[in-house]
């Protein structure tokens, strides 16, 4: 079964949720067997993902018994939703009881406030090493998806349950969307090593999640950058969490300050803070920098996860020798991703990348072999844990309102530039609608004209 | 400015609500733009405003118009 879970202690229990509902390993195999008497072959679902134990074990079941699954926002937004089914004509959809009034489709099977729809739609091949699909951006709505591999997910738990250093009795805080890649990392990690996963969909400026953390005396905590910037708005370090022992980061930079303030708390309570590095493409995490560095090197990821290595390419693609350098960084290792789809052909496809990831991300690496994340050649944001694709967005903006546009901007700020002043108002409400971004991370500033290099290209400002 | 309006000034930056909406339904759960980032953001020009650093419990509390003000109180801010 998926990462053993037959071998762990049946009695064990491998997730609680928001609904106090709980499930042991055990439990878990039982119930993969029946959901899985419901597909009888290799074929693709829909998950409509939310951290809660129905999600969770619908998704356990498909991996071990060869189904492949897309885990998705039960969010999403409709007409992204509806499309995506048109594209992949899923066999099934397994999605919260809440939603079965929006789809005509066959309910066949009720577990833990989820159903499974059978859609009837005819069925094709799937390449054998394909395990499961994430979407490359939660937030911009494209159809574009990763394509996982049985090995990828495999060896992506076991590593990161490795330099975590987690142990059966651990109890992570699963607050991250499991269909978010980091999030998704939590869980199987924790699976892998026998612990349990505290599913929430509260927010941390809930109440209820903090109640939900002290009743369950939670053991890790697991945030992007936005999420340390709450928790240190919400005076964080002068909580009394006394079982909440490793906090560990990724999802983008935390800024230097906050980077030193995490560390040093650290240190002086006796916990440990990891900062990670990580991208969907990679099955999370690629890097990360061990609790005793945390002090000393301030802001860096430090170096490949076990099994994997980190390089620095120069502009032409060549290895770069030296020890302190600066370049393109690129990945090897085994949970490097097949490759993307756009179409169901592709999930027929085999291995592109052949465990090398070009991350697009600009890193310096110091003598001590520890590297430092300093730009990024792709052109991505990553805005309150959210990465945002500025080609897209553009794409969004040029189709919704058939105007000219040019996306850019840093991880704090997205900046759109238009030339129409009577667009920017309503521009602005359909971005915030569109990405879900914090409505003060975008800007919109109208220009006189858009410059555009001579072969008609963009200059980005 | 008195008290009051400071604090209606800061609900209006926040929300973009009008005077109407200044009473006792104007909360974290009848406001769909009243989510976390937004708490904050809240908490935050309320700080600022009235030079005072909430405790974790309050922060988490602040969740209406009128909520607010009785955490206000707390710290010797009378609105």
């Amino acid at each position: 079964m998926f990462l053993d879970i037959d071998k762990k202690v049946k009695s064990d229990i491998a997730a609680i949720d928001d609904y106090s509902s709980r499930i042991t390993y055990g439990q878990l195999c039982d119930f993969s067997v029946a959901f899985n008497s419901y597909i009888t072959s290799r074929t693709l679902i829909f998950i409509l993902s939310e951290n809660c134990i129905g999600s969770l074990s619908g998704f356990v079941a498909a991996l071990s018994g060869g189904i492949v699954p897309l885990l998705i926002s039960s969010n999403t937004e409709r007409g992204l939703l509806r499309r995506l089914i048109e594209i992949y004509k899923p066999s099934c959809l397994w999605i919260p009881d809440n939603m079965s009034d929006e789809f005509d489709y066959k309910p066949i099977y009720h577990n833990s406030g989820y159903v499974l729809l059978n859609t009837g739609f005819p069925q094709y091949p799937l390449y054998e090493q394909l395990s499961f699909l994430l979407p490359t951006s939660g937030s911009t709505g494209s159809p574009k998806l990763v394509r996982h591999s049985y090995n990828n997910i495999a060896a992506s738990a076991r590593n990161v349950a490795s330099f975590f250093e987690l142990k059966s009795e651990d109890r992570a805080i699963g607050m991250l969307p499991m269909h978010y890649t980091m999030g998704l990392s939590v869980i199987t990690s924790h699976l892998y090593a026998g612990a349990t996963v505290l599913l929430t969909k509260k927010s941390l400026t809930d109440k209820e999640f903090w109640e939900f953390v002290k009743v369950n005396r939670a053991t890790s905590f697991t945030g992007v950058p936005y999420s340390y910037e709450v928790l240190y708005k919400l005076r964080f370090f002068r909580m009394d969490l006394p079982d909440l022992r490793l906090l560990t980061q990724g999802g983008g930079k935390l800024s230097d300050q906050l980077f030193r303030e995490y560390a040093e708390y650290a240190e002086k309570t006796g916990r440990r803070f990891i900062a990670t590095y990580g991208q969907t493409e990679g099955t999370a995490r690629m890097a990360y920098l061990p609790a005793d560095l945390a002090t000393s090197k301030t802001g860096s990821i430090g170096k490949a996860i076990p099994g994997g290595s980190l390089s620095l390419c120069d502009d032409t693609g060549i290895e770069i020798n030296e020890n302190e350098a600066t370049g393109e960084m690129v990945y090897h290792g085994p949970n490097v991703t097949l490759g993307y789809a756009t179409n169901p052909d592709d999930l027929l496809k085999g291995d592109e990348n052949r465990g090398m990831l070009k991350t697009g991300d600009i890193a310096r690496r110091d003598t001590d072999g520890c590297y430092f994340i300093v730009g990024r050649i792709s052109r991505f944001l990553k805005l309150y844990g959210l990465r945002i694709s500025l080609d897209e967005v553009e794409q969004m903006i040029k189709s919704g309102f058939n105007i000219d546009c040019i996306c850019s901007g840093d991880d704090e700020m997205m900046k759109i530039y238009i030339t129409e002043e009577d667009k920017k108002t309503v521009l602005h409400e359909f971005i915030v609608e569109k990405t879900g971004l914090f409505h003060k991370a975008i800007e919109i500033i109208v220009l006189d004209e858009l410059k555009r290099n001579e072969a008609g290209k963009t200059i980005y400002i | 400015m008195d008290n009051l309006e400071r604090y209606n000034n800061i609900f209006r930056n926040e929300f973009k609500v009008g005077n109407d909406q200044l009473n006792g339904d104007l909360a974290a759960g009848n406001l769909k733009q009243w989510d976390s980032i937004k708490q904050l953001s809240l908490v935050t020009a309320v700080e600022d405003e009235f030079d005072i650093m909430l405790d974790s419990e309050d922060i988490l509390d602040f969740k209406s118009y009128e909520t607010g003000k009785q955490i206000l109180a707390k710290y010797d801010v009378i609105v």
